[in-house]
């Protein structure tokens, strides 16, 4: 294993568990996005380049797109939930 | 459940799952082998008897062609799903007004947003088309290219605001390309059947080894693929953008 494929296995795994990590869902949305681009690189550091094409045309830009619209959608609908408040300890 | 006692549960399933993941781990082959035979007799088969260089989409398009037309319905079902769904709960009808949260005013996009969209949105729209009509030759091919066309869309939306986008990006184009798209994929395969041969068998010239053109009937269902995918890829985003739009008093909701 090259030093490029382990630093892109670290970086795989680090930016995963800031997806785990991030309690806010906006800024969830955009750590995935992040985690997604990793991957896109490791696969195609791991020559799967029409792989690394679909993971980050999806997962990078296709889907956190529509959790924003989703969360968008949700603050709109109820409007007396402020965008600052954090999800319930424990929920 | 407190948050001791859920670190304990997951402490006794990690150590409970450890040695099965470990027998695991070691029993994997190494980074790099492939002990499977499929992979070679693709990069044999391809280059002779498609006169393709992407192998990928030789296997896509061509070799498993009909399980790539059930994917292919698979993404129209899961789209029109989505938007019967949507529309169920929002009905038809549709504005051309961004969304308000409340009294908030919407902030104006900065210049820089809108030089950087414009910037951008033509040269992704063409980048995508250019990955869709390159398949047989490199990496990516319909599927890859629509949603880069998709993304494009989005970009329009970004630098242009909703009600240039609306008018840009009319919903009945998008319907006509992701209906059209699987059409034609589907009604590429009865085309075979004319000659006598199977469905989607490969009747076309194939074409010299590095021409746009070559692998016979890859590039016609190629780029069904790429209409499909970018028409899908358009409806999503309107949809789940016209979700973020608040309805005018009196206007159909």
């Amino acid at each position: 294993m090259t030093a490029l494929l382990a630093g892109l296995l670290l970086l795989v795994a680090a930016t995963g568990t800031g997806v785990v990590l991030s309690r806010r869902p906006e800024r969830q949305v955009m750590a995935m996005a992040a985690n997604g681009l990793a991957l896109a690189l490791l696969f195609a550091a791991l020559q799967a380049p029409d792989v690394a094409f679909s993971q980050l045309v999806v997962g990078t830009a296709a889907v956190p797109l529509l959790f924003l619209a989703v969360l968008a959608s949700i603050r709109l609908h109820r409007p007396e939930e402020r965008p600052g408040d954090r999800p319930e300890k424990g929920a | 459940m407190s948050r001791r006692a859920r670190g304990i549960l997951a402490a006794i399933a990690a150590l409970a799952l450890a040695p099965g993941a470990l027998a695991v781990v070691r029993a994997m082959p190494p980074l790099g082998d492939h002990p499977l035979p499929y992979g070679d007799a693709v990069n044999r088969v391809a280059p002779a008897e498609r006169a393709v260089s992407n192998m990928v989409t030789a296997v896509n398009f061509d070799l498993r062609g009909f399980d790539t037309l059930g994917e292919e319905v698979m993404l129209l079902a899961a789209v029109v799903g989505a938007v019967v769904v949507l529309r169920g709960a929002r009905g038809e009808g549709v504005g051309d007004r961004p969304a308000r949260c409340g009294s908030r005013p919407i902030p104006p996009r900065s210049d820089a947003v809108v030089l950087l969209c414009r910037m951008t949105a033509p040269l992704t729209l063409i980048y995508g088309l250019y990955v869709v009509l390159h398949a047989a030759l490199t990496p990516g091919g319909g599927f890859q290219g629509g949603a880069i066309i998709g993304s494009g869309l989005v970009l329009v939306w970004l630098g242009e605001g909703y009600n240039a986008w609306r008018r840009m990006v009319p919903g009945v184009v998008l319907h006509a390309l992701e209906g059209g798209g699987a059409g034609l994929y589907a009604l590429a395969g009865f085309g075979a059947m004319l000659t006598g041969a199977a469905y989607l068998a490969n009747m076309l010239p194939l074409g010299d080894w590095g021409s746009i053109l070559s692998g016979g009937m890859i590039p016609v269902v190629n780029f069904g693929v790429g209409l499909a995918v970018s028409g899908a890829f358009g409806m999503l985003f309107l949809e789940f953008l016209e979700e973020t739009r608040e309805p005018e008093k009196g206007e159909e909701q």
